[in-house]
């Protein structure tokens, strides 16, 4: 079906569905709830865009978490989520429908598929955004996206180039419940379609399991340079044990000798989420905070109560690092 | 093999601090280095040529000092640097940044290879440079790799994205970014860094050599703008407990209890 | 006069700095605790041209001016001492005179394996009976056909224990204060050279300083160093340029250490403050920052000066004496800082308090940098 079937008048929010690993991967679905919101404040329909091989399921999938349109091509070639191939032919529906905002999840392949698409359109983009409004008095898209490492939020706008795209970061926006009511119209529009030939996926497996203990424990005792000795280390071994956690620590401790390179976080080393994370006698510097952002919950224990540890910390406590360990390891020693 | 290695200046990002005041990164005293996926990229071209044979140019978009980073790239290995400079360059997002490099590349002769990116920098972080250079230049791209090998006329690359490992065939010319487990970048020896200062030269193109008109570069050729700058607010809650070790302790048991941690104790004793 | 560095020695600093930190720094305990010297490390630095620093690239070496020189030697030394020590004297007092007063057969034959880290070099000046007083030597070497003897003792040789080149300055004529000396190039394995077991130092105990004995040992003409008689102006010549480099060691410890202590004084509670808000702390911090910074601008001009071919004696010598003390002084109040924990060895500056003190001991001991200074002065005897 032509543009003409839609509300030309009608300015479209489009979304990019990337329906890998559809179950864990939900980044789609909160961009659709958003755009549901920015849909409002524009006068707008929420499309999203599918492309692949037998993938009529995702788009019922899409209707039921809010989007009026599904817009969708399916064909054997677009099995692979290919770069070159996709940004030819979403360029080519971009083109013809001229939706006003394209959004879509800041996941591997869309921060390496919409940077290609945006130049192929001539248009803005903005990456990794936290935060998505539309400007009262311009009606713009006020995109905000992280700089320099997370220190500072820039707002970007695309004033005069369309349609304004972003990428988002998974877990900003909180997905509508599916609604197996829910209305919508799934339309496979005629497009022309040029496999590139140049890139062939050899193989794809999944990832072994280089992502060892650490980076799958639930939770994590990290040591720094505030831990005085090997001896002192230890008890954070013995912490570890106690609430089946693993241990890490930041280079200044790995270079003091107080454990091994296998265990260092950081920019040079591993980056983990766990659930829990103990940090102790770490001052907090970038180079190890930006391996344990992830966290959930982070608890920090240090000497010093300037340390930019407790500015990334949900928990604080200023104090004497082994004296708290060693009191802690004796209650807990008592309870479990 | 021809290789276009792309690299940024960029400020030393983990020693930066903030102007609070006026919204903007000091840069005084925080020391400008090559981007360090950059120099992952330097290192990934070194080792090609060793196999190869064949020819290392390095770019670069930038202010005239840009010129220490491209210094440090012909002390890392590079043939040729050449420094993309001009006045109406600046105020570039990425857009109009891809469109300057990308112009550069194709005067380049022979057409290079391979161009190779760091995937992505540690001031801006979009990762939309590479793909957008290849773009242009309409180059089959594979970003993230961390393997790279030789198989014929083309190269066979793999990468690590999604929760899978992926492997790649891909015919040359293509433009490929590198993430930080393809290589080590090896330490300069100090008489290449000697030499790169007092014999090398730096070929400098502006605006004129690359025939672009000011509306397609700096801040006429961008789409996006930055509008406002505020402090990223703290996403943690931030709560800060002194006390003696047993209060400490007792807080801190407490907690893991909130979280589920540990099981409440049961009853009152 | 230019008070800042160039674009190049900055990208140096922050290369060599690289290196130091990443492959330097995490042996430097180790090295101190089993007072051995890694062959790894020398081949690490090999590869960049570090024992070769102002040799010219063509003989294998970096061609470094004095001033990235000094950086080299500093950023070395703050992440190890003992390295620092081994590569300012191989530099300096070792291949740089060979370079300086060589015949090019010498220099492809000795300098050329040494610039490139194939060949370690000693410089062989202090005897058991002499030290500051550089008349009182008693080796000698003896003129024989087309060759001559060398008797004598050697203590103290830095790089002792692993060098392969040996510059042993012995006297030629006894009669003679001022040309009664010469430099000889001796090949470790050349017969009659013998090494003594490793000295037991207080610190830079890493690098295997030894004693070296010639027994009859006979070396052709071809290996003594410039001409019969010059050996009183090549050793002071190259101790000018190796004042440079121990002043740049001692700043690079000096500079650890205040590095340290500053990181310390604001992680230590007592009190409910951290030491950094007591007055008596940030004074010691403060004044050693200050005197830090002047050891930094007397050692940096003494190079630049020396890069500009202008005389440099007094300033080297300056430097020398100045950075040595404060580098002391550094150490000393650091672990004062660090108080009990800074006893033990959890942490490096007990370390670099025991590598201090040995700048101000040798390559002209700080006496006889007084003494020098006071000639420039105008003052003390001709």
């Amino acid at each position: 079906m032509k543009k003409t079937e839609m509300n030309s008048h009608s300015k479209g929010i489009w979304v990019f569905g990337d329906y890998r690993h559809y179950f864990q991967n939900r980044v789609t679905l909160q961009l659709i709830a958003k755009a549901n919101t920015l849909a409002q404040r524009l006068g707008a329909e929420v499309t999203v865009v599918v492309l692949g091989e037998q993938v009529h399921q995702y788009a019922m999938e899409y209707v039921a978490h809010g989007a009026d349109v599904v817009m969708v091509v399916d064909h054997p070639s677009l099995k692979n989520f290919q770069v070159e191939t996709y940004s030819r032919l979403v360029a080519a529906l971009v083109e013809d429908y001229r939706p006003e905002v394209f959004l879509a999840g800041a996941t591997p392949f869309g921060r390496e598929f919409f940077p290609r698409l945006a130049k192929r359109l001539k248009t803005g983009l903005s990456t990794d955004c936290i935060a998505l409004e539309v400007d009262a008095e311009t009606q713009l898209l006020l995109q905000t996206t992280p700089a320099f490492g997370g220190e500072l939020l820039a707002e970007v706008i695309t004033q005069n180039h369309r349609p304004q795209m972003a990428t988002v970061h998974p877990g900003v926006f909180e997905e509508r419940i599916h609604d197996s009511r829910a209305v919508g119209r799934i339309i496979y529009p005629e497009v022309d379609i040029h496999p590139d030939e140049r890139v062939q996926l050899v193989c794809s497996r999944p990832e072994q399991s280089k992502k060892g203990y650490l980076e799958n424990a639930a939770v994590v005792i990290v040591g720094g340079r505030g831990i005085g000795s090997g001896e002192q280390f230890q008890s954070l071994f013995d912490l570890a044990e106690l609430l089946q956690g693993e241990v890490g620590a930041t280079r200044p401790a790995v270079r003091a000798g107080l454990t091994g390179e296998d265990r260092l976080l950081g920019q040079t080393g591993k980056s983990v989420k766990p659930r829990l994370l103990i940090t102790v006698g770490t001052s907090g510097a970038l180079q190890y905070t930006t391996g344990i952002q992830g966290s959930e919950t982070i608890i920090a224990i240090n000497r010093d109560a300037q340390a930019p540890i407790f500015k990334i910390a949900d928990l604080g406590l200023v104090g004497d690092a082994h004296s708290i360990l060693t009191l802690l390891l004796e209650k807990l020693r008592k309870r479990l | 093999m021809d290789i276009v290695v792309c690299i940024k200046q960029v400020p030393d990002v983990p020693n930066i601090r903030l102007d609070k005041h006026r919204m903007t990164i000091i840069r005084e005293g925080v020391e400008s280095i090559i981007n360090p996926l950059d120099c992952v990229a330097l290192e990934a071209a070194v080792d090609l040529r060793e196999r190869q044979g064949g020819r290392i140019t390095v770019l670069s978009m930038g202010p005239p000092q840009s010129e220490e980073a491209l210094r440090e790239a012909l002390a890392f290995g590079a043939d040729q640097a050449i420094l993309l400079t001009d006045p109406a360059f600046g105020g570039a997002d990425t857009l109009a940044t891809s469109h300057v490099l990308a112009t550069a590349i194709s005067m380049l002769k022979p057409f290079p290879d391979l161009v190779l990116c760091g995937k992505q920098t540690i001031d801006s972080d979009t990762g939309h440079v590479g793909p957008q250079i290849a773009e242009e230049l309409d180059l089959p791209q594979v970003c993230g790799v961390n393997e790279i090998h030789l198989q014929g006329d083309s190269l066979v690359v793999k990468r690590l994205y999604d929760g899978f490992l992926d492997t790649f065939r891909v015919n040359t010319p293509a433009l490929l970014t590198v993430s930080q487990e393809l290589s080590s970048p090896h330490h300069i020896p100090l008489a290449d860094l000697e030499r790169a200062f007092s014999d090398r030269e730096i070929i400098r193109w502006g605006l004129k050599d690359l025939s672009l008109k000011p509306e397609e570069v700096g801040l006429g050729g961008s789409a996006t703008r930055v509008w406002k700058l505020h402090k990223a607010a703290p996403k943690r809650r931030g709560e800060v407990v002194t006390g003696s070790p047993q209060s400490l302790v007792e807080h801190l048991i407490r907690k893991l209890e909130a979280l589920s941690i540990l099981d409440e104790e049961n009853g009152n004793e | 006069m230019r008070l800042e560095p160039t674009m190049k020695q900055m990208v140096m600093r922050r290369t060599v700095r690289k290196f130091a930190e990443e492959i330097l720094a995490p042996v430097a305990a180790e090295m101190d605790a089993t007072a051995t010297f890694p062959s790894e490390i020398i081949q690490e630095m090999a590869k960049l041209q570090y024992f070769g620093l102002e040799i010219p690239a063509h003989y294998g070496g970096a061609g470094l001016d004095a001033v990235s020189y000094a950086i080299v030697i500093e950023e070395i030394s703050k992440a190890c001492a003992a390295i620092g020590l081994c590569i300012s004297v191989h530099n300096s007092v070792s291949a740089n005179p060979i370079y300086e007063f060589g015949t090019e057969d010498q220099r492809k034959t000795f300098l050329v394996p040494m610039a490139k880290g194939q060949a370690i070099g000693t410089f062989c000046l202090t005897e058991p009976n002499a030290g500051s007083d550089v008349s009182s030597i008693e080796t000698i070497a003896i003129r024989d056909g087309n060759g001559y003897v060398l008797n004598g003792n050697k203590v103290f040789v830095t790089n002792g224990g692993m060098s392969n080149v040996n510059l042993i300055f012995a006297c030629t004529n006894r009669s003679d204060k001022q040309k009664g000396y010469s430099v000889f190039i001796v090949e470790s394995e050349r017969n009659g050279l013998e090494k003594g077991p490793t000295e037991e130092l207080m610190g830079m105990r890493g690098n295997p300083v030894c004693p070296i004995a010639l027994d009859d040992c006979r070396v052709p003409v071809e290996n003594r160093l410039g001409a019969e008689g010059q050996g009183l102006k090549i050793a002071l010549s190259s101790l000018v340029g190796g004042r440079i480099g121990i002043a740049s060691q001692a700043l690079g410890i000096a500079q650890a250490s205040l590095d340290v202590s500053l990181k310390y004084a604001k992680e230590r509670y007592q009190f409910g403050k951290p030491l950094s808000e007591f007055g008596a702390i940030q004074n010691y911090l403060v004044n050693l920052a200050t005197r830090v910074e002047g050891a930094r601008l007397l050692t940096y001009r003494s190079a630049y000066l020396k890069d500009q071919g202008l005389a440099h004696t007094k300033e080297a010598a300056m430097a020398k004496l100045y950075a040595s003390e404060v580098a002391v002084d550094a150490t000393r109040i650091g672990l004062q800082i660090h108080g009990g924990y800074g006893y033990t060895k959890a942490y490096p500056i007990e370390r670099y308090y025991r590598d201090a003190k040995a700048c101000e001991i040798y390559e002209g001991t700080s006496e006889i940098q007084r003494l020098v200074i006071a000639r420039s002065l105008g003052y003390g005897r001709e």
